[in-house]
């Protein structure tokens, strides 16, 4: 690990000024930081820790709810308030990493992790998003975790959050200060990027961005709202496909649907078409076997993740199932 | 149930030390620089940025680092039949291997300057594809044959199949490490991870040329092998080299990615089974052929078609193998080496002629199983439970009444429902060892041996045999284990660890008793005359069971023969019962699985194993190197896989996230379970190994389970929720 000077940073707005400098880099809960910087993917001069700096709260607000960005994984999966009135985001990350990790993970840091593309993650091999211009390994390499929607021809990887699927499926928003002390905030679907011909960037943060909070509008959709999480084994794994699915119901006609995928792509993924198809239609398998099947047409595997279209399609029945008995 | 470990206490508590552990005066810290081409030769080395990182001591290569007098040459290195002759080539055979150790004040310093080290290559072409090589490498013949082929030509029922396992890695909890000290200019000090310290010991005198009295190798705890820790690999040669330039104690821990590639994995192998039996399912005839991957450099070979001879009655067996050489790091034993992967394909193709007969699974063993003789040494088997073993697991899993002959005839909603089961077997060995017994003036004995603990409970087995020989109360029997000082014992491996203890223990008890009985005679002339079989040892002496008690105090026995300590030793190994007899442990595995027919997730939700190995020293160990070996056995069969990039020529995802070993929530309870019948006849204490036996058969069963709950046969390991989708 390279040596580096370590900032404890007291307010936000020093924390944003001192992030648009070369070299400096915050750190949250550090359990992606810390792994980058071992693996020398990430060599920041100076850390600057901001977990005294950040929102720790979980409040309800005019519009639904506020969870701040130093809110620990587990501390939000856990809250009452998630639970019963946001419980897709309780499920989706209790789906992610371990419990260890979830203790010490902030929601802040799982939205900015990055891809565990094996490619990105060993500096000896190509990799775009690493090292722009050195070529993408995966693409016709080892690309059995890799994207089937969206992708470029410069990566293929996926973004590995469980909870930002279940973020972008209840349009969230995520409330970033900057050095201007504005505060700006980014909707959920536009916060992450698809890689293009920039694979190393992976989101729309401003350089001296700093996530203060995610804002989850309140919704209809908590008594039918289930999580599917495909994987290679039954925990501490990354998705090989996840699928954050929810109804609004009024009897058994579908009022508002939202269907969102990891492990599919470079960002999380919303099925806008079959969440348009489901609406007004009865919950019925019939129904979700249809809105599957519109799902997976917009996919295009690679070379070894075919899998993941069947995989998919089977994980977005069940999820919609499940929603039905959540 | 049995207390717990000897070793217990200290491992929680964290009082125990592992190897990195050792708290060593004026240690400095070495970092492993790996090539980062797959084959070639290094040209030049760029170390002026490492070396200007303040902590940096040394950076050893090829170039510039003390030689090691057997790899004086060519010729010498050959001789001295360690494959890599690690810094003394400038020849790559493969991405990572070693090329230089930075050396530094901390680790922090050591491993930032790693980072900064690069050299320039003479790139050559390399081959890490497997799969499309080995149809070109030839089979040879292995073992001996039986009968012919021609004989069951017109078998009524045939299977013939191919199967193939990926490259799996041991990946024990704790990283391999080395620290090693030169004492003196030819005296050698090293904390070492690994299961033979004995071992290591002597393949440095072979190496160093120097006396193995002069080498201490010091292995007390050790997180975990799985047959990594049996050699003795690049990294220790690279500490003990470092230790001698900067001449002072010297530190490697291996990095988890490290791990991957420089201390052994399973290699990947292709099997091929014919398997033919008549109208009424009596096995006819056996073809089992695989070829395994090895390195380029090495000559690694695991007997995978081995148990095709050993298992059944089959009166024309023929079994061919073959290796093929890669451009990647050397593979080794792991765990139920060959037989664990040969049982796969055997186990496999059983169940498809299961099918083919129409005939249950378990009927079509118990008809076939060689439960008498080894159909390949043809001696008696000592032992062999077997067909109990199938019995038992059987009736514990309820298979009459729950598994249904008709594949994908159960379903619970999306879910199906299936039962395998299949068998495995591990030869029972035995080799000699030498144990000692130490005495101290208030009644305590310590008993000693070189051979290293590696979770398997060899210390506990040590100490339940002493107890049960002399009837000292078990808190008063201390264990010292892993020190190449100790009595010498041969490494912890291929489940022969307590069956070779119990003999060195027994040998140390009697010997100790004689002792006891010449010492007392000291203080009561009785003893002189006495069987020592006879004497008991009490709290505060030891007496005599049947001649009149005629006690005598410790206190006088060391008094009067003026002594500190009392101390034996004894060896004891493996006789004439060796040629009498085949020697076995046999296992029979059952699952229950359920395989969600959308999604391809395979949940394992019910294991039954029960175990032949004798007679059972301490049935919470036995059970627990069970059930670890049946959750690495869903690891085989389920999520284990080294990915290989073919292109690039390397193993990619090296770390914990990306190659998956099964974690607590995979394993469902296992239900474990001894057939507990003495064999006589191996060892004092009637025990057979039982390490490598709960793995072997595990991942066949798996696959049958699954072919049985969905009607697809999935003949490639590991089975992923992909391959279940795709079939
Ligand atoms: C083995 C393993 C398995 C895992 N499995 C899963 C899984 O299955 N699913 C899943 O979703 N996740 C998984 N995770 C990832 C885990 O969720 C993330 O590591 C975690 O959420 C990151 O949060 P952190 O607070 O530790 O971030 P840090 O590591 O501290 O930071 C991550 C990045 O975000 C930046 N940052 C952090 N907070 C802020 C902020 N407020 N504003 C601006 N920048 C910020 C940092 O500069 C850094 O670049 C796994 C992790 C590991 C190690």
């Amino acid at each position: 690990m390279r040596p580096f000077t370590f900032q404890r940073i007291q307010s936000l707005d020093q924390a944003s000024a001192r992030k648009a400098n070369d070299g400096h880099q915050c750190i949250a809960g550090g359990t992606n930081l810390l792994d980058l910087m071992k693996k020398n993917i990430t060599v920041p001069e100076v850390l600057l820790d901001i977990t005294k700096a950040l929102p720790d709260q979980i409040e309800t607000t005019a519009k639904g709810i506020r969870i701040g960005a130093m809110v620990r994984n587990s501390a939000a999966a856990n809250h009452d308030l998630i639970r019963s009135k946001f419980p897709l985001v309780s499920k989706a990350l209790l789906a992610g990493a371990s419990p260890q990790i979830r203790n010490m993970a902030s929601i802040g840091g799982n939205l900015l992790q990055r891809t565990r593309c094996p490619y990105f993650y060993d500096t000896t091999l190509p990799c775009n998003k690493r090292n722009p211009g050195t070529g993408c390994g995966a693409i016709d390499g080892e690309n059995r975790m890799s994207a089937i929607v969206g992708y470029s021809t410069e990566c293929v990887a996926v973004h590995p959050s469980d909870l930002c699927i279940a973020l972008a499926a209840l349009d969230a928003n995520v409330i970033i200060r900057t050095t201007d002390k504005k505060e700006t905030i980014i909707p959920f679907k536009d916060f992450h990027r698809l890689p293009g011909e920039t694979p190393e960037q992976d989101n729309n943060l401003p350089v001296s961005g700093i996530i203060t909070a995610v804002d989850i509008p309140s919704n209809q959709f908590f008594k039918n709202a289930a999580y599917v999480k495909l994987r290679d084994r039954e925990s501490y794994a990354f998705a090989l496909i996840s699928v954050a699915a929810a109804l609004e119901l009024n009897g058994n006609k579908i009022v508002q649907a939202r269907l969102a995928s990891g492990g599919v792509a470079h960002k999380p993924w919303r099925w806008y078409e079959a969440e348009a198809f489901l609406k007004g239609k009865n919950a019925t398998l019939e129904t979700f076997q249809k809105a599957a099947a519109i799902v997976v047409k917009e996919t295009k595997p690679l070379s070894n993740n075919a899998f993941k279209v069947p995989m998919l399609k089977g994980a977005v029945e069940v999820a919609l199932q499940n929603c039905l008995n959540a | 149930m049995a207390e717990g470990r000897v070793e217990g206490i200290s491992k929680v508590t964290g009082s125990g030390k592992y190897a990195a552990e050792y708290k060593v005066d004026n240690v400095c810290y070495g970092v492993i620089v790996g090539s980062t081409i797959p084959a070639g030769e290094i040209e030049a080395y760029h170390l002026d940025d490492a070396k200007e990182v303040a902590g940096v001591l040394d950076i050893i290569t090829h170039l510039n680092r003390p030689s090691i007098p057997a790899f004086e040459n060519e010729e010498s290195i050959k001789k001295s039949g360690f494959s890599l002759p690690v810094l003394h080539t400038d020849k790559v055979f493969f991405k990572g291997q070693p090329i230089a150790l930075v050396i530094a004040e901390t680790l922090e310093d050591a491993t930032y300057a790693a980072s900064l080290v690069t050299a320039t290559y003479k790139q050559s072409s390399f081959n890490v594809d497997f799969d499309t090589t080995h149809p070109s490498i030839p089979l040879a013949g292995t073992g001996k044959e039986r009968g012919t082929m021609d004989a069951w030509s017109n078998a009524a029922f045939v299977a013939d199949a191919e199967y193939n396992i990926k490259h799996e890695v041991h990946n024990p909890m704790e990283m391999h490490a080395t620290i090693a000290t030169w004492v003196s200019k030819d005296k050698l000090k090293l904390w070492d991870k690994n299961q033979g310290v004995n071992n290591v010991q002597g393949t440095l005198s072979r190496l160093w040329k120097m006396p193995a009295a002069n080498i201490e190798v010091i292995s007390e705890f050790v997180g975990g092998g799985f047959g990594a820790g049996l050699l003795v690999w690049p990294h220790v040669l690279m500490t003990v080299m470092a230790a001698q330039q900067v001449k002072r104690p010297v530190k490697v821990v291996l990095t988890r990615p490290q791990m991957f590639t420089l201390v052994g994995y399973r290699p990947q192998a292709w099997q091929k089974v014919k398997i033919g039996a008549d109208k009424d399912g009596n096995f006819l005839g056996i073809l089992h052929q695989s070829k395994h991957s090895k390195s380029v450099y090495d000559n690694y070979r695991e007997g995978i078609t081995r148990i095709s001879r050993m298992l059944y009655k089959i009166p024309n067996a023929k079994t061919e193998e073959a290796t093929v050489s890669l451009n990647l790091s050397a593979p080794t034993w792991m765990r139920g080496p060959g037989d664990c992967s040969g049982a796969f394909g055997l186990e496999c193709a059983i169940d498809e002629l299961s099918y083919q007969l129409k005939k249950d699974p378990v009927q079509l063993r118990l008809q076939n199983l060689a439960t008498e003789i080894d159909p390949d040494t043809q001696k008696p088997w000592s032992t062999n439970f077997l067909n109990e073993c199938v019995e038992k697991g059987a009736a514990n899993i309820e298979w009459a009444k729950y598994r249904k002959a008709q594949p994908a005839s159960v379903k619970e909603g999306d879910w199906m429902i299936g039962y395998g089961m299949a068998c495995g077997m591990w030869f029972a060995g035995r080799s000699k060892a030498s144990a000692g017994i130490k005495m101290q003036k208030d009644g305590t004995i310590s008993v000693e041996t070189a051979m290293t603990d590696i979770g398997t409970g060899t210390g506990t087995g040590m100490q339940n045999i002493a107890h049960d020989n002399l009837g000292i109360p078990k808190n008063k029997i201390k264990v010292n284990l892993g020190n190449s000082n100790l009595p010498a014992a041969p490494s912890q491996g291929g489940s022969t660890g307590l069956s070779t203890m119990s003999g060195a223990v027994v040998a140390a008890c009697n010997e100790f008793r004689k002792k006891i009985a010449e010492l007392a005679s000291v203080v009561d002339e009785a003893y002189k005359h006495v069987n020592p079989a006879d004497i008991v040892f009490t709290k505060n002496g030891v007496a005599l069971q049947t001649q009149g008690n005629r006690p005598v105090s410790y206190e006088n026995i060391f008094a009067k023969n003026n002594l500190e300590i009392i101390d034996v030793q004894a060896t004891s190994g493996p006789g004439e019962e060796r040629q009498k007899y085949a020697f076995c442990s046999g296992a029979a595995h059952f699952v229950r699985v359920k395989v969600h027919a959308k999604t391809g997730k395979v949940k394992v939700d019910k294991i039954v194993s029960v175990v032949d190995a004798g007679y059972v020293v301490n049935d919470k160990a036995a059970a627990n190197q069970i059930s670890g070996a049946a959750v690495g056995g869903l690891g085989m069969a389920l999520t284990e896989e080294q990915l290989v990039d073919h292109k690039l020529g390397c193993v990619v995802g090296n770390d914990l996230a990306g190659y998956h070993f099964p974690v607590n929530a995979d394993a469902p309870i296992i239900d474990v379970s001894f057939i507990g019948k003495p064999d006589v006849n191996i060892n004092p204490a009637g025990a057979k190994g039982l390490g490598e036996v709960g793995i072997i058969g595990m991942a066949p069963a798996v696959a049958n389970a699954i072919y049985n709950a969905t009607g697809k046969r999935l003949r490639n390991l590991p089975i992923t929720p992909d391959k279940v989708l795709m079939a």
